[in-house]
């Protein structure tokens, strides 16, 4: 193995750093899945928001289904992300990790697989329970849903990394970030109703997301006849722009983290 | 080989500009020169040790190394690669136990070498054989199942270096590998670093404690304010200190220290705790004068030794002055 490390090829390199990323994505999920802060965000979060949004008003079970998917997705895919990197600053693992044979994308490609992967668990049980109850009432479009699911988890993962660029070693201090930038979002999103398509809405990715699941779900599109292709397509350029915008800024920042 | 390194870091945001402005030209008394131009090359198989007090550029100079930091200015070659543009071949051959690193403490200490063989790309099968190799060599073996959180200070700093020695490691950087370890854990430590390095190893550690580094290193380089001002072998350096005799002498009655300060060749009489350590000009006169003396008060010695010049009282006298040896 390191004899030949010497004379790889680029594509050699590359697939050799994309297994290596699975193993941060094992080690993230084992240590990080029952962390308090993870805890707070991913599961705490969305069931306080849920009775919030949803108590006293009369909401069509589209609109109820499409709206707990997004924010349990939105929530649950960006809740590892942000304290990975703090966390092991905190726990002074950081610096080991890093002089491993990896990069930087390399880690944190494993901690997006990571949080996307703890998104999409935690977002199957709202769209398993809308099955099992409402299919008899819905026409529910698997495919369209599950790929509007596994495209929104991916690009709320790259988004989650952007969140623990702050060279902090409190994880407390990127919650507090985290909440400022996460609760906006879900906010300005039209969650629980239909999409009105207002400006403040075109800035969320969660509109993309929340179309998606209302067309999977019989609705029609909020963007005309083409609406899933433009959602699929928006929420890619999304999830490609959150990710090399990491890329750059934790590149930027990653020294800071070892001064002193 | 190490050629001309220059690290550089900015001051912290609110103290950057301060009252001057952002186009000052006084602003560039405020970046901090961590390390400033050093050369030094170590020679394969050897143990080189890096000295120095707090805040000398120790630190960041192994993290230069192993490609924590990019050097501002300089070069950075490791088995004839610069270290930072291959960075992962290199690190792929290096094994690193930093200074501050802590292990996984959710995992236990075999799945701490599980994940780190891993991520280094080692077979199953290979990692299974080199980790019970090395829990076994460590004393850590029996302990390997229980949560790494329930070691001791000093079975983290094993656990470490099995981290780092997992991967069969050409160079092996320890930043200050034995520091507040107790003693049973730095002896572990000590002998198997000079284990490995009779292996073929070569070893880069910086140390405080100048028993490790005289113990243990082949040549040695202090480091002051982020400047090379020795390098020599620790015998070398101990030279410095030449002039620096002494004997420790203690007797079995009191004696009046007044009248031995008085001797030709006696420069001066400290009271140590079970005796005298007398500071002199010249080891053998003053061991002929003393005893002529002691012979003459009926006095009998029970105790006596000559002081060797110390590397710390080197090193010391190193930093102090800011002596340069070539």
């Amino acid at each position: 193995m390191s004899d030949d490390i010497f004379n790889q090829t680029k594509l050699k390199a590359f697939f050799i750093q994309l297994k290596r990323s699975f193993v941060i994505t094992k080690k993230d999920l084992k240590i990080y899945y029952n962390k308090p802060p993870v805890l707070i965000q991913g599961i705490l979060f969305p069931i306080i928001l849920f009775i919030a949004l949803t108590l006293g008003r009369t909401v069509q079970p589209i609109y109820l289904i499409s709206g707990l998917m997004a924010m349990i997705t939105f929530l649950t895919s960006t809740s590892i992300g942000p304290i990975v990197f703090p966390w092991e600053t905190m726990r002074r693992t950081f610096e080991r990790l890093v002089t491993c044979p990896i990069s930087i994308k390399t880690i944190l490609v494993g901690s997006i697989w990571s949080t996307f992967i703890y998104g999409i668990i935690f977002s199957s049980i709202p769209l398993i329970i809308g099955i099992i109850f409402l299919s008899t009432e819905l026409t529910i479009n698997i495919i369209i849903i599950i790929a509007g699911m596994v495209i929104a988890g991916l690009a709320f993962a790259c988004f989650s990394l952007i969140l623990s660029v702050p060279s902090t070693d409190t994880p407390g201090n990127t919650m507090v970030f985290t909440i400022l930038i996460k609760f906006p979002l879900i906010f300005m999103s039209p969650l629980f109703m239909p999409i009105i398509l207002s400006p403040i809405a075109f800035i969320s990715p969660l509109t993309y997301y929340i179309d998606i699941v209302n067309v999977s779900l019989g609705n029609t599109s909020a963007f005309g006849p083409l609406g899933v292709l433009f959602d699929i397509g928006i929420l890619i350029a999304f999830g490609f722009g959150f990710l090399f915008l990491a890329f750059f800024l934790h590149g930027k920042t990653l020294e800071r983290r070892f001064r002193g | 080989m190490v050629k001309n390194l220059v690290k550089h870091f900015d001051p912290p945001k609110r103290a950057k500009y301060g009252k001057l402005g952002p186009n000052s030209p006084q602003n560039t008394m405020d970046i901090i020169r961590a390390v400033d131009d050093i050369n030094f090359e170590v020679k394969e198989g050897e143990i080189f040790g890096f000295l120095g007090p707090n805040g000398a550029g120790k630190t960041t100079t192994i993290r230069m190394m192993t490609g924590v930091l990019r050097p501002t200015k300089g070069e950075i070659k490791l088995l004839g690669l610069n270290a930072w543009k291959n960075q992962i071949a290199v690190k792929q051959v290096t094994g690193n136990v930093p200074e501050m690193a802590n292990v996984y403490f959710s995992f236990s200490g075999w799945e701490n070498l599980m994940f780190i063989g891993e991520i280094y790309g080692i077979s199953k099968k290979e990692r299974i054989i080199r980790a019970e190799m090395l829990l076994k060599k460590f004393d850590l073996y029996e302990k390997r199942t229980l949560k790494a959180k329930k070691y001791s200070k000093g079975m983290k700093q094993r656990l470490l270096l099995c981290m780092a020695l997992i991967t069969n490691p050409k160079i092996l950087f320890l930043d200050e590998p034995t520091s507040g370890l107790d003693v049973q854990s730095a002896k572990i430590i000590k002998q198997l670093i000079r284990e490995y390095n009779e292996q073929g190893m070569t070893i880069f550690l910086t140390t405080h404690d100048m028993e490790v580094a005289n113990e243990l290193c082949d040549r040695i380089a202090i480091i002051n304010h982020g400047k090379i001002i020795s390098l020599d072998t620790p015998k070398n350096i101990r030279k410095i200190t030449q002039d620096y005799q002494a004997i420790d002498l203690y007797f079995t009655d009191r004696l009046d220290t007044g009248e031995l300060k008085n001797l030709n060749t006696i420069r001066e009489v400290q009271e140590a705790q079970e005796g005298l350590h007398i500071i002199v000009d010249d080891i053998h006169e003053s061991i002929c004068e003393i005893i002529d003396y002691i012979k003459s008060h009926n006095i009998k010695i029970k105790h006596l030794s000559t002081h060797q010049p110390k590397l710390e009282e080197a090193f010391l006298k190193i930093i102090e002055r800011g002596v340069k040896i070539e």
